[in-house]
């Protein structure tokens, strides 16, 4: 029954209706395309730096960051740095997917009451969500095979698959991540339909859990695929054992992001003495896993910060001390500056995330708080709220994430037998103090938001 | 004869949204303990008055009056302590923050006003208990019915003790019967308190809760009754 | 609902026992408080017409100390005739008098203001939905009161918002009846 040219015909329709859908929505759903494709080009641009370096085998002569990539063992620590970039990555098209999502999820519903099939509004949301990634993903690389003939005149097989692998599964692993995300709403379109405001009630980002441990798998691999060429260098199990260090601890910040915004709901909603205590409290036991991805990611950085902080103290102080070095001082400070840089890199794609998924959570409200204010709530009490949801539930993960990475870097100094450098206890106090900056460049919105015009809809 | 002076008064107001002019010169008193009823179909600019008078909106020209001070003398701080403590507001729905329950909900404007919280949720209770929602105090407003829910936001409007209620449709997404419990309910509120209601409505019976009633016509109060 | 019915809403009174005239004139008017309040006169005629037809008789007299009263009560026939009434469906209005609609054509006949007097007509409504409003929203108002006062409103609000259609198509009625 369902013949080819029919399936062709149907989905050049829904191609047709997602690309009318999108043009003729509002601003919020243009943002979300543009953050969507930026996300999906970062997402591209590291998996195929990665996918790159892996398709090289044994020693090669790497005119970059002073021969570090020349050694199957420090690339795939070079490459396990590059995957793990994926995981703030994630965590950004995370809150980019809330951004006008409740718009969105009721325009979908309505055409689910208008009598389309659960399966053509999968496909609908999926294409807008795959195009998205599609554009993000095929700028990007461009861009990256460009500059990859112009530094490897060139390249090999495998690293042609990789490349067209990658440039082909960030769409469709977009596309389906928009089709998985409205389960609920294909399931019950009068339920989205009639549903006013924002409701909790998310898992702890599954999707996202998802998306670490695939990335997780693809760096073990890539690990165990590169790195076997290297038997003599000393340390060639480190990496892996940091992995499962981080992965523990990531995996854990995920549920404790949760679990704390949920207990610090709970204690606080019942002993908050101040407004806007008790509105942030309140939120957070509402809706403890809205910010949980992006806690995830922050939580994750602030360990491998703590952590890299303390390792390339240690390291530091061994390169300048020691004197029978294997290769001059530069090759390690350039392999810690590129490590030190992918963690910046990647807090601030976090810090991004989040102030993406503060603006969100404000501007899914504006209604409602227009009409706090209209009853005379300081703004000032809307706005201390606010930063409240982001500090209370991070402040304990902050602090648990800052002693797991003290701990790596105190473990990597006692394994050399150094002092242990303290001064890294300052990270997650720097981490904490950049996510309330974060979280209130969203002030300014809020100003926008309780605008009484906000009152006139309905 | 001559009247008392209001306790609210507009004179005048107009106001455009973008390029749609929703007030064009209305002028409108509201005495005190007075409930007065705007009426007006759909656009005549109800709500754009009843923001204008509430502090919630500038005017474009005109000027507003209240207890003898000129609201757009003053700053954007003191009104909005004007509305937290001597004005009370109940929309269709929305002005329940759904995130609290509806005792914390009312509780709101008391811990606002520097009570604690123990002694502001006291009071809520009393107040909720009054409008016979005391049962569903636990609840949040997802999980109240309609009626329910603007009852405790009668409670919330009330519960500073305010001179003036601007209520825009409060049974606007109610059916009748629960529409009349919240209607009956505010009535008696205002008349024992002697808080004065501005009630924004196109139903005429809802309207007739009003001692007054004045309608607007394209941004201006229309002549009632009054034969040429 | 008084002329087409005063028999059988007095039948009515009667089922839960005998009563005399003046009693029953008490419990009509307490029990539909919003309706026009029974004339002496129309309650003896109508009782006397009830007996004339077989439906009620008279039981008896009954001073009270008072002046001497005529006790009354329901027949079986009356009984029967009363569970026939009541359940009669009541036709819905098929000839509706709009005196106001009248008006509003005769006032653009006779080069009058239509919408003034609509406008005039429309104070007088809310004026009476004031008075019921009030009248239902007392404190001590028992449910009686309550859903008879309703049953009035509802038409009255039917007849404003009749109104306030007519007067925003006044113009294209003009028009029309002048064409005629």
């Amino acid at each position: 029954m369902n013949t080819s040219p029919v399936k062709v015909n149907s989905l050049r329709s829904d191609l047709r209706l997602a690309w009318e859908l999108t043009r003729g929505s509002d601003r919020g759903e243009w943002w979300r395309v543009t953050l969507t494709a930026t996300g999906a080009a970062l997402a591209t641009g590291f998996a195929l730096a990665a996918v790159v370096l892996a398709s090289l085998r044994g020693s090669y002569d790497v005119p970059y960051a002073t021969g570090l990539l020349d050694e199957p063992g420090t690339r795939s620590g070079v490459i396990v740095g590059l995957l793990l970039l994926l995981v703030p990555v994630l965590g950004f098209l995370g809150q980019c997917a809330r951004i006008g999502a409740v718009h969105r999820d009721r325009r979908l519903a309505g055409l689910r009451l208008a009598g389309a099939t659960p399966w053509q509004v999968r496909r609908i949301a999926a294409l807008e969500t795959g195009l998205a990634a599609l554009l993000g993903s095929a700028v990007a690389t461009v861009f990256s095979v460009l500059l990859l003939l112009r530094v490897w005149g060139r390249p090999n097989a495998l690293a042609w698959l990789g490349i067209a692998l990658v440039a082909v599964a960030v769409p469709v692993l977009g596309a389906v991540a928009g089709a998985l995300a409205l389960r609920r709403v294909v399931a019950s379109p009068l339920g989205w339909v009639r549903r006013l405001g924002p409701r909790g009630g998310r898992g702890p980002g599954l999707l996202f859990l998802a998306g670490v441990l695939i990335v997780a798998v693809m760096a073990l691999l890539a690990v165990a695929t590169t790195s076997t060429a290297a038997p003599n260098r000393p340390n060639g199990e480190l990496p892996l054992q940091l992995m499962g260090v981080v992965l523990a601890v990531g995996a854990g910040a995920v549920w404790l992001s949760g679990a704390t915004a949920k207990a610090t709901g709970r204690i606080l909603a019942v002993r908050a003495r101040s407004a806007a205590t008790l509105i942030a409290a309140e939120r957070l036991r509402d809706d403890p896993w809205s910010a949980a991805r992006t806690h995830a990611a922050v939580l994750l950085v602030t360990v491998v910060g703590t952590g890299f902080m303390g390792i390339r103290q240690v390291l530091s102080d061994v390169v300048h001390t020691s004197r029978n070095l294997a290769e001059p001082a530069s090759y390690y400070t350039t392999g810690l500056d590129l490590t030190g840089a992918a963690v910046v890199i990647a807090f601030a794609i976090t810090l991004s995330g989040l102030a993406v998924g503060t603006a969100e959570s404000l501007a899914t409200r504006r209604r409602g708080l227009a009409a706090q204010a209209a009853a005379g709530v300081p703004r000032s009490v809307l706005g201390r709220a606010l930063l409240l949801e982001t500090a209370l539930p991070l402040a304990p993960a902050v602090l648990l994430a800052g002693l797991g990475g003290i701990a790596i870097g105190a473990w990597y100094a006692l394994l050399g037998d150094r002092p242990v450098p303290w001064a890294i206890a300052l990270v997650p106090l720097a981490v904490y103090a950049a996510c309330l900056l974060a979280a209130a460049t969203s002030l300014p919105l809020l100003r926008r938001s309780v605008r009484p015009g906000e009152l006139r809809y309905a | 004869m001559s009247k008392p002076v209001p306790l609210l008064s507009a004179s005048g107001l107009t106001k455009t949204h973008g390029r749609t002019p929703a007030l064009r010169g209305a002028s409108v008193g509201l005495h005190a303990g007075e409930i007065l009823a705007v009426t007006g179909a759909s656009g005549s600019g109800k709500s754009t008055l009843l923001h204008c008078l509430a502090g919630i909106v500038r005017p474009d020209e005109g000027s507003v009056t209240y207890d003898g001070r000129r609201l757009e003398e003053l700053p954007e701080k003191r009104l909005s302590e004007l509305r937290r403590t001597e004005f009370g507001v109940v929309f269709q729905f929305g002005q329940l923050i759904p995130e609290l329950t509806a005792l914390d909900n009312v509780a709101l404007p008391l811990l606002l006003a520097g009570t604690d919280r123990a002694g502001a949720r006291a009071r809520a209770g009393e107040w909720l208990e009054r409008f016979g929602v005391r049962g569903q105090q636990d609840l949040r407003p997802g999980e109240m019915s309609g009626g329910q829910a603007q009852r405790a936001a009668l409670a919330r409007a009330l519960v500073t003790g305010p001179r003036v209620v601007f209520a825009d449709e409060p049974t606007g997404a109610l059916d009748s019967l629960s529409g009349e419990q919240v209607m009956t309910a505010l009535v008696h509120a205002a008349r024992e308190s002697g808080t004065a209601v501005l009630l924004i409505t196109h139903d005429a019976q809802v309207a007739a809760y009003a001692d007054r009633e004045v309608q607007l016509r394209d941004g201006v109060v229309a002549p009632l009754g009054v034969t040429a | 609902m008084l002329g087409m019915s005063t028999r059988h809403i007095l039948l009515g009174l009667l089922a839960s026992g005998p009563s005399h005239g003046y009693d029953l004139k008490r419990r009509h008017d307490d029990r539909f408080p919003q309706a026009r309040p029974l004339a002496y006169g129309q309650v003896y005629t109508t009782l006397q017409r009830l007996v004339r037809d077989g439906l009620a008789e008279v039981q008896g007299t009954d001073s009270d100390g008072g002046p001497e009263r005529t006790m009354y009560r329901a027949t079986d026939d009356g009984t029967h005739e009363l569970s026939r009434w009541a359940a009669e469906i009541a036709p819905p209005a098929p000839f509706v008098a709009n005196e106001i609609f009248a008006k509003v054509v005769v006032a653009i006949l006779s080069g009058g203001d239509p919408a003034a007097y609509l406008s005039a007509q429309r104070a007088a409504h809310m004026e009476r939905m004031r008075e019921l409003t009030a009248v239902k929203a007392a404190k001590a108002a028992d449910l009686a009161t309550v859903l008879s006062a309703d049953y009035a409103l509802n038409h009255l609000d039917a007849d404003l918002r009749w109104m306030s259609t007519t007067a925003a198509r006044l113009t294209t009625l003009t028009a029309e009846v002048d064409a005629v």
